[in-house]
């Protein structure tokens, strides 16, 4: 066998364990020629890389190979036959623990055979002969069959199938025979019911001649004859379905219908033919050119052919096993893959045949068993030699071997061992695919990678392992490359897993083996893990991310865990320079986000101030910025902010400005406080320049807009600051919120001659007021004008524009008294179309309502006209509705319903609630 | 075992690159082949199919076997080479015989491997010139081809005929022909699924077929009692 031939690589290695190189390199050379002239050239070079390069040739050599097999004596040769050489076994059968072998002198024997476990894990096998037989002819038995339901043996002798006893070997009484045949088979896929019964296909001694027979305990039945278009030579049976080898060709052949369908020609004069059932609706057959030719009954191969040597005699088969027997071999070939996978010499075999799956194979001296190694010992060899696909065809063609939860429990594993061994060849597509179909504690995988898994984890490695590596280290050799590719394999492979069902029971593990991955890497998803729900466990990721400097998501481990008062500290670090984490540039206002939105007051506290000195407009926003509904509840108080913010007067004018006019909040002194500091503010830019006409500064703008829109400041404590300030604008205002519209348009019109501010002090002062109020002051502004006479051209000016642009805030009939004769109609034509329009569109509409009014006035009277409407025929026939009597006069009440009563009847219901209603009635 | 849906086989004279063809499409790569002993076949998942294309030795030897292959296909690759002529012949004379057995629409397409080999440049010459550029060396032994596709066309359409099959209801001669190289990989990928395409309407229609009782007459076509009188 193959390990006799080629050293395993194993104890090759272990010899080279104890040499130096030079000296392995000759030692291997005396194993394998093939690499002889190869090692010459290479002697020189680096001794791993040639290891790895051609190390593997020789043992590819032994890949070929697999043990599916050992072959175990069953019969000796002196059990049989003593010293009378001149006895060859003709046939065997087996049946359960019954051997038995016909000879060329005509003799059966009987053995039982009992089987031994050896402590190497092989079996052997005793047998014990019970009895043997003559059967009375001078013929060599040429077949036998054992019926076990019937407890009968079919034996074929002289051309004519005996039946006998299966334990006595006694001829049944009945003398039932089939007469003429030359060779037959039973049909293990019957098609008769009845399970007393066999049924028997055999080939005549009448040419091109089949029949089918059903055999009982002691008789037998012809079925059916049908007759082939060439001698038939060999015959196996399925259903109603033979296959048949006649001399030139194979055929499959439906004894039911007679249908024929050729397979495949071939050549009887060159070698005998085989025709072998290996299976439902299959048959294996010995083709041209050595080949094993599968073919189902529908005449159609669904397997690639198997190559034997030229000279097979016998096939046999043993899931997932072909075997063949030639005259120096024994060859196993798989059907899963039609890969030879075993060779065992065996000289002079010439039966090959298999039992309910006991192979047996004889010489004509000896019998012999093969006993097939275990599947799974066979797999286990296969991983061992790294020939993953090998092993995984074979574990799945072994599933309806084995019963099913032992195969899955035996698959699954050897899908693990394949996905590592995978993994360790850096074929990690694959060993993903096969890590997730077996479901692997992904902890395995994890536990590869050094210090990946938390401290605190309880996890152990299976036993048996699932592979030979003790970590990556050793796995990579310390190949940095490798060892990189390894870990972003890991890396996308917890990331896909850590939210499906594997993760159950291990999130801590895998999030925490993540962490440390990404964090080494420098990986952007660390971030993204550390936001996002997690299993992180703290003190185990938390001295990692210490490890590798990263303090920010340190932080943010520190926030997922509850503790933002570390995690704002680590951060407030890293702004400060203290500890160095470049993560993110814009760290501080990170921070100020993050305290915005942070409900606990105390931390904010703790760092306002910090926060406040790096920058006052952005560090405020942690109390401008809060989100409104937590405002209500744990509100901070606003005046324990604006005395913290004492310092920061910028900070303190967005704080107010905030309170003022997004919050809206009607408290005197945030207005009153927020006027003067805008008044200061401008009062201290207006200083150094001392020009009057300077523009508007945009404090001023806020100023003036606060002073307008506000009705809660401290009016007279403004005035009293801004007096002699030179601020005209804001005293009008001032004077306006006082109500004093003269003084204020005064200050407009005379004192700055701005005649649009003017305007806009008649619009925004009136604003939410009638509309009585408006025109009372653009009627006061329009006096004003007019009041300095037409000498003050620009007034006039001023005046006209103004009526014309508003001519709807004025009393027409009034302005036009007002107004000086000398003016031309051109002049104010705007003013008057304006008016006239106004004028006449109230008309209109009035007329229009008044219309609209009358026509509903209408309605109400048709409506009226209707329920009144309708005569009433009053005869004798109709009766009060109260009293039940006629009518003696021609008055009476109408009801709204229509019912009638007498005008007394009605007055007196008034008056008496008892009597019943007449709507009721009706 | 997966029971596939659908057979294609792969005939054609030994050497002409039937094996590489195979593995250039099934494994991508080019190794060296060892003359294919009796056949082997692969599995194809084609959407949601499974495809077996098999493929055959071109040995005399084996030549028994390949009716029994051909049993059932629903396409076959007849394969020349376009360097030697008699591949060609071939095609006619040993291997069309086999195809008896295939079912009765089955398709044919007709394959001239080793392009590489030739200086000639077909039409769609551009991605060969840069595949067999790489392999530089190559230049000089190489030599005009000597099956032109009018040939592989002219064999195709008799074909047709042989099998009475109706050449408008069949891939036409142009979508039908090929010529490839396993070494480069030049129209692999389109050969094979050319074919899977063509094949799937088939398969779906057979299964449609055995599932339901009710025979659809215009789909059963008139060839297939006429057609094994005419050839037998
Ligand atoms: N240059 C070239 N050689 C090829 C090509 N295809 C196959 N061969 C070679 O032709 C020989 C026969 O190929 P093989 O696939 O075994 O042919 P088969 O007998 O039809 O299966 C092998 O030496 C291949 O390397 C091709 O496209 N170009
Ligand atoms: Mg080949």
């Amino acid at each position: 066998m193959s390990g006799n031939v080629v050293p395993s690589p194993c104890s090759t290695t272990c010899l080279c364990g104890f040499l130096d190189p030079p000296f392995k390199l000759r030692l291997q050379t005396l194993h394998l020629q093939k690499v002889v002239t190869a090692n010459l050239k290479i002697e020189s070079l680096n001794w791993g890389a040639f290891q790895q390069e051609h190390f593997m040739p020789d043992y590819a050599v032994d890949m070929m190979n697999i043990k599916a097999f050992t072959l175990v004596s069953a019969v000796e040769r002196e059990l049989l036959m003593g010293d009378r050489d001149h006895i060859s076994i003709e046939c065997v059968e087996c049946c359960g623990r019954n051997l038995y072998v016909g000879t060329n002198d005509c003799f059966i024997y009987h053995f039982l055979l009992e089987e031994k476990a050896m402590p190497t894990g092989t079996a052997t096998f005793i047998a014990t002969k019970q009895l043997h037989r003559h059967l009375g002819f001078k013929k060599p038995v040429n077949e036998l069959c054992a019926a076990s339901a019937l407890n009968r043996l079919l034996v074929l002798c002289d051309n004519s199938i005996t039946l006998v006893n299966m334990l006595n070997l006694e001829p049944v009484p009945s003398g039932a025979r089939i007469k003429g045949a030359t060779t037959f088979a039973v049909n293990e896929n019957p098609v008769n019911g009845d399970p007393f019964c066999v049924e028997v296909c055999i080939i005549s001694v009448k040419r091109r001649t089949v029949q089918m027979f059903l055999v009982y305990e002691d008789r037998v039945q012809i079925v059916k004859e049908v007759s082939t278009t060439e001698q038939p030579l060999a015959v196996a049976v399925d259903g109603y379905f033979l296959c048949l080898a006649l001399t030139t060709q194979y055929i499959i052949l439906n004894y039911s219908t007679g249908f024929s369908q050729d397979l495949f020609p071939y050549c009887s004069e060159e070698k005998p033919p085989i025709v072998k059932r290996i299976g439902r609706q299959e048959f294996l057959l010995a083709g041209p050119g050595g080949l094993g030719m599968f073919a189902t009954v529908a005449g159609i191969s669904q397997r690639a052919p198997v190559h034997w040597s030229e000279n097979v005699i016998g096939a046999a088969v043993c899931f997932p096993y072909v075997i063949a027997l030639d005259d120096e071999f024994i060859t196993v070939h798989s059907m899963l893959d039609q890969q030879q996978k075993q060779t065992l010499p065996f000289k002079e075999g010439h039966i090959l045949q298999d039992f309910e799956g006991r192979v047996i194979v004889a010489t004509s001296k000896g019998v012999y068993i093969l006993v097939p190694l275990p599947l799974e010992k066979q797999i286990q060899d296969l991983l061992a030699n790294r020939r993953v696909e090998e092993a995984l065809v074979l574990a799945k063609g072994a599933r309806r071997n084995i019963p099913k939860e032992k195969f899955q429990v035996m698959y699954r594993r050897i899908l693990q061992q394949a996905g590592f061994i995978q993994f360790a060849q850096l074929q990690f597509l694959e060993a993903k695919e096969l890590f997730r179909s077996s479901q692997l504690d992904v902890r395995e995988l994890i536990s590869l990678y050094p210090f990946l898994l938390p401290t605190s984890s309880s996890f152990t490695r299976s036993h048996p392992p699932l592979h030979e590596y003790a970590d990556l280290n050793q796995l990579t050799q310390g190949d940095q490359e490798k060892m990189a590719k390894c870990k972003r394999f890991l890396m996308s492979y917890l990331n896909e897993i850590r939210s499906t069902e594997v993760a159950n029971g291990y999130k801590e593990d895998i999030d925490t083996a993540l962490l440390k991955l990404y964090a080494e890497a420098d990986h952007d998803s660390l971030l993204d893990l550390l936001v996002t729900e997690n299993s992180c466990l703290l003190t185990d990721s938390a001295a990692w991310l210490e490890k590798h400097k990263k303090y920010f998501a340190l932080g943010l481990l520190y926030h997922y865990n509850k503790q933002d008062a570390s995690a704002v500290q680590l951060w407030v670090n890293i702004v400060n320079g203290d500890i160095q984490d470049s993560t993110r540039s814009d760290l501080y206002e990170y921070i100020v986000d993050f305290l915005t939105y942070c409900l606990d007051q105390e931390l904010v506290w703790t760092h306002a101030d910090w926060l406040l000195q790096k920058s006052q407009e952005v560090g405020v926003q942690v109390f401008t910025k809060r989100p409104l509904d937590e405002q209500q509840q744990t509100s901070f108080n606003p005046d324990d902010i604006i005395s913290c913010l004492k310092k920061y007067p910028k900070a303190l004018v967005k704080y107010l400005e905030h309170l003022v006019i997004d919050r809206r909040l009607q408290k005197e002194e945030y207005h009153t406080h927020l006027a003067l500091l805008y008044l200061e503010e401008v009062l201290r830019q207006r200083a150094p320049t001392g020009g009057k006409d300077v523009e508007a500064t945009e404090t001023q703008a806020k100023l003036r807009r606060l002073l307008q829109k506000s009705d809660l400041y401290r009016v007279h404590l403004l005035k009293e600051k801004i007096q002699g300030a030179g601020l005209p604008m804001e005293s009008a205002i001032l004077h306006g919120k006082l109500g004093e519209h003269e003084k204020a348009l005064h200050i407009l019109v005379h004192e700055m001659g701005d005649f649009s501010a003017a305007e806009d002090y008649c619009l925004w002062s009136s604003e939410g007021q009638d509309a009585a109020c408006r025109q009372r002051l653009f009627h006061t502004l329009l006096a004003m004008y007019l009041r300095a006479g037409p000498s003050a051209h620009d007034l006039t000016v001023a005046a006209v524009d103004l009526l014309n642009h508003h001519a709807r805030e004025f009393d027409a009939t009034q302005v036009l008294q007002l107004l000086p004769d000398t003016w031309s109609v051109q002049l104010l034509c705007p003013f008057l179309t304006g008016a006239m329009r106004d004028s006449i569109h109230a008309r209109r509409t009035t007329q229009v309502a008044l219309g609209l009014a009358k026509s509903e006035n209408l309605i109400y009277m048709y409506d009226k006209m209707k329920l009144k409407g309708s005569a009433i025929w009053l005869s004798e026939k109709k009766l009060c509705q109260l009293c039940q009597n006629p009518f003696g006069e021609p008055v009476f009440v109408r009801y709204p319903n229509g019912g009638l009563v007498h005008t007394h009847c009605a007055a007196s219901r008034h008056t008496n609630p008892s009597s019943p209603s007449p709507g009721t009635r009706t | 075992m997966r029971k596939p849906d659908g057979k294609i086989v792969l005939l054609g004279d030994m050497n002409v690159g039937k094996t590489s063809l195979l593995q250039r499409y099934m494994e991508r790569r080019f190794p060296d082949t060892v003359s294919t002993v009796g056949g082997a076949f692969y599995l194809k998942q084609w959407r949601s199919f499974n495809i077996s294309i098999w493929d055959t030795a071109g040995r005399e030897q084996f030549h028994g076997l390949g009716s029994m292959y051909c049993r059932g296909a629903a396409a076959i690759i007849l394969t020349y080479d376009v360097n030697n002529p008699q591949s060609l012949f071939e095609l006619e004379d040993r291997f069309l015989g086999l195809t008896e057995t295939a079912n009765n629409d089955c398709l044919f397409a007709i394959v001239g491997n080793k392009v590489d080999l030739t200086t000639e440049r077909g039409p769609e010459g551009g991605e060969k010139d840069q595949a067999s550029g790489k392999t530089g060396s190559c230049v000089s032994s190489k030599v005009p081809k000597q099956v032109h596709p009018e040939d592989a066309m002219a064999l195709y359409k008799k074909i047709l005929k042989y099998k009475m099959l109706d050449e408008r209801e069949m891939p036409g001669a142009e979508q039908m022909c090929f010529e490839t190289s396993a070494k480069t990989g030049h129209n692999v990928d389109l050969l094979f699924e050319t074919l899977f395409d063509l094949v799937v309407p088939m398969i779906t229609r057979q299964k449609a077929e055995e599932s339901s009782p009710i025979v659809d007459i215009t789909i059963c076509k008139a060839p297939k009692q006429t057609r094994s009188g005419c050839c037998a």
